[in-house]
């Protein structure tokens, strides 16, 4: 049986913070069972990055090795660890985790913040997040976080939750990290059809229980905020950096906010059955008796307002605007004649 | 398994750093201390032995367990800056500070708690470093009314019953009601999880629609019931629901975005034949009529009955008031 991943990375991870100088890809080869087991004993010769074209029988496990030894790196990086290359004089490429750049400054959190942490770090259930912050919380522990403290004991019976149920989530998420340009296939609210998109991702905001992104798009060279769950198909990074410049501050809300209607420019007269229609008096500015089993309202006006109004069906009636009367009585009509 | 031997391997890099510090250590203190159970703690220490700063030169670990306590008869195998706590990834900052914020962002909050989240966030920024910078590219915000979640949040701690005014968008009616409040959630909205005693059952309520609340002096009794994981979703329709079918064209498409379904299925014009299940088809008929010239519902009959009857009995106001110009449409509508 294969000695297990977290084995070989462990014995890596050690490795490489144990070390005063810099250790070559063959001693790393050598003092770890897992490569040694998998690949063999290294080639005697030692040998450069990128010479892996030499003929041979060893060529292949050769290939893989490298293949391996990289992507291993890149998962201690993944976990924190900073890896420095360091070539000698002999034009030989070795590694370490220096100690410097490795050890978490000196911390010390109360046994409420440690509780607060403790309540933050269960608020993921994205398994990438989720495994990052009980990560996160480990290497605090380690360095001396109390732990005698139960989150949901002092916080109350409070569960926060950050809904996250789209597969683009995890790619935009480490694009916008890294600052990579993506390309994607979206479709827009009212479009019969996807269109690609090609993106510099700023940020990624979740507004009541919805993902959105924000970013630059090439093609029509603006910003633009994005809804993850259009996006269909797969999310693939590009080469290359940024063209435009990223804003100090990047605004998903506002737009988002505007789209549902939070924003209203005016104000609309409504006649409103008695009983009826709650969330409307919470948002009215004005009401009063109308006698036989009515009021009239005065409510916000915005986008959307005549998709929501219609839904009381009889129990509203628009009186001004006469625009958003002649939007109401349309919708009422589709609805009647089907 | 790729993300669970990440997962793993930084576990153990932080366990050999704590049990360093702690020989004799018990397994149970050991598992609640990095939130995972004693099996996977277990098997942590199995791997443990096979691991050092050189295998070759055999500076294995000598970690071993009773199963009670944990013995590492070799700490020197790692030089003491070998075990030093790690710095923290980008990622892992950025789980932890995004959540902390989110959850400060919670009106209604404990100042106590909101404090402590602000004092642990700012604490963290700096222990992170470079590796917090990316954390703002991410943001979350719960929802909620404050004042209700402060009395919920009281009433639960003190352990006391609630009157509610409570708005129900199915009936479009507030009703009023004793609740034994259990536990707030967040998910987007947040919502208190509750023994309804007018309903003598588990109810949920979410806290931007109750209009008015009390904290009474009876004590809240809720029965011992099991907790649901409602980390998924607070909406889970039973197999036994009654099922609903909705066409929608392309302007209608954000119905499945809205609404947990059981299918979606592509129509030919770009729209969706979506079927969702719901305990009380009748408070569908917001839908149907929100709806408009973007969609239909398809079954059951009764409720595309009552939508056009409402909608007819809602024009009648408007014609019997006036002869207005004719806004005809341009008869798109999928019927």
């Amino acid at each position: 049986m294969a000695i297990a991943k977290a084995e070989r990375l462990m014995n890596l991870a050690l490795c490489l913070l144990g070390t005063r100088r810099p250790l070559s890809k063959r001693e790393l080869r050598e003092s770890i069972e897992a490569y040694v087991e998998a690949f063999g004993p290294g080639p005697g010769a030692p040998f450069g990055p990128g010479r892996s074209a030499l003929s041979g029988p060893s060529t292949g496990s050769e290939d893989s090795f490298n293949r391996m030894f990289e992507r291993d790196k890149d998962d201690l990086r993944e976990l924190g660890l900073v890896i420095e290359t360091v070539e000698n004089l002999d034009g030989e490429v070795g590694y370490l985790a220096r100690r410097d750049s490795n050890r978490l400054p000196p911390i010390t959190l109360d046994a409420e913040e440690a509780a607060a942490l403790g309540l933050a770090a269960k608020v993921w259930q994205q398994a990438r997040l989720a495994g990052a912050a009980s990560g996160a919380l480990q290497k605090l522990r380690a360095a001396g976080l109390p732990e005698d403290v139960d989150p949901y004991e002092s916080h109350g019976a409070l569960e926060p939750h950050i809904p996250v149920h789209e597969a683009s989530f995890e790619p935009l998420m480490l694009a916008c990290r890294d600052r990579r340009p993506v390309v994607f296939d979206y479709r827009k609210a009212t479009a019969a059809r996807p269109e690609q998109r090609q993106v510099e991702p700023w940020a990624l905001e979740c507004w009541r229980g919805h993902w959105y992104l924000a970013g630059w798009d090439r093609d029509r060279e603006a910003e633009r905020v994005f809804r993850l769950s259009r996006i269909t198909g797969k999310v693939r990074s590009r080469a290359g950096k940024f063209r435009a410049e990223v804003p100090d501050v990047v605004t998903v809300r506002e737009t988002v906010a505007s789209w549902a209607g939070e924003r209203a420019d005016g104000t609309a007269l409504i006649r409103l059955r008695k009983g009826a229609g709650y969330p409307l008096r919470a948002k009215a500015v004005a009401a009063r008796e109308l006698g036989e089993g009515w009021d009239e309202l005065e409510i916000p006006y915005g986008h959307g307002l005549d998709a929501w109004l219609v839904e009381f069906g009889p129990d509203v009636v628009v009186l001004e605007p006469a625009e958003l009367r002649a939007d109401v009585v349309d919708r009422l009509r589709a609805v009647a004649k089907a | 398994m790729a993300a669970n031997a990440i997962d793993q391997t930084r576990r153990m890099l932080s366990l050999v750093t704590y049990l360093r510090e702690r020989p004799g250590a018990r397994v149970a203190d050991v598992a609640r201390a990095f939130g995972i159970t004693p099996d996977e703690l277990i098997s942590d220490l199995d791997v443990l032995p096979l691991c050092g700063t050189s295998f070759r030169g055999g500076d294995l670990l000598d970690i071993d367990t009773d199963g009670d306590r944990i013995w590492w008869r070799n700490p020197g195998a790692l030089g003491a800056d070998t075990a030093e706590p790690l710095r923290l990834a980008a990622d892992e900052a950025t789980a932890l500070l995004v959540a902390a914020r989110a959850v400060a962002t919670l009106p209604g909050l404990r100042e106590g708690d909101r404090l402590a989240l602000l004092r642990a966030t700012a604490k963290l920024e700096e222990a992170a470093g470079e590796a917090a910078g990316a954390s703002s590219r991410l943001s979350v915000t719960f929802e909620s009314e404050g004042g209700v979640f402060a009395d919920v949040d009281r009433a639960i701690s003190e352990r006391r019953r609630l009157w509610i005014r409570y708005y129900s968008p199915a009936r479009d009616q507030l009703s009023e009601r004793e609740i034994d409040p259990i536990r707030l959630v967040s998910v987007g909205h947040t919502y208190v999880e509750a023994w309804c005693r007018r309903s003598e059952a588990r109810r949920t309520f979410r806290l931007d629609r109750v209009a008015e609340i009390k904290i009474l002096d009876e004590p809240s009794a809720p029965p011992e019931v099991e907790l649901r994981d409602l980390s998924a979703g607070l909406v889970q329709p039973a197999a036994e629901d009654p099922e609903v079918v909705v066409e929608v064209g392309p302007g209608g498409r954000w119905v499945a975005e809205y609404y947990p379904h059981d299918s979606a299925d592509e129509l030919p014009d770009g729209g969706l034949r979506i079927t969702l299940r719901t305990p009380d088809p009748a408070s569908l008929r917001r839908l149907a009529l929100r709806l408009g010239r973007d969609g239909h519902i398809v079954s059951p009959q009764d409720l595309t009955d009552s939508a056009r009857r409402a909608a007819q009995e809602a024009l009648a106001a408007y014609e019997g008031e006036q002869a207005e110009e004719s806004v005809d449409g341009d008869g798109t509508a999928g019927a």
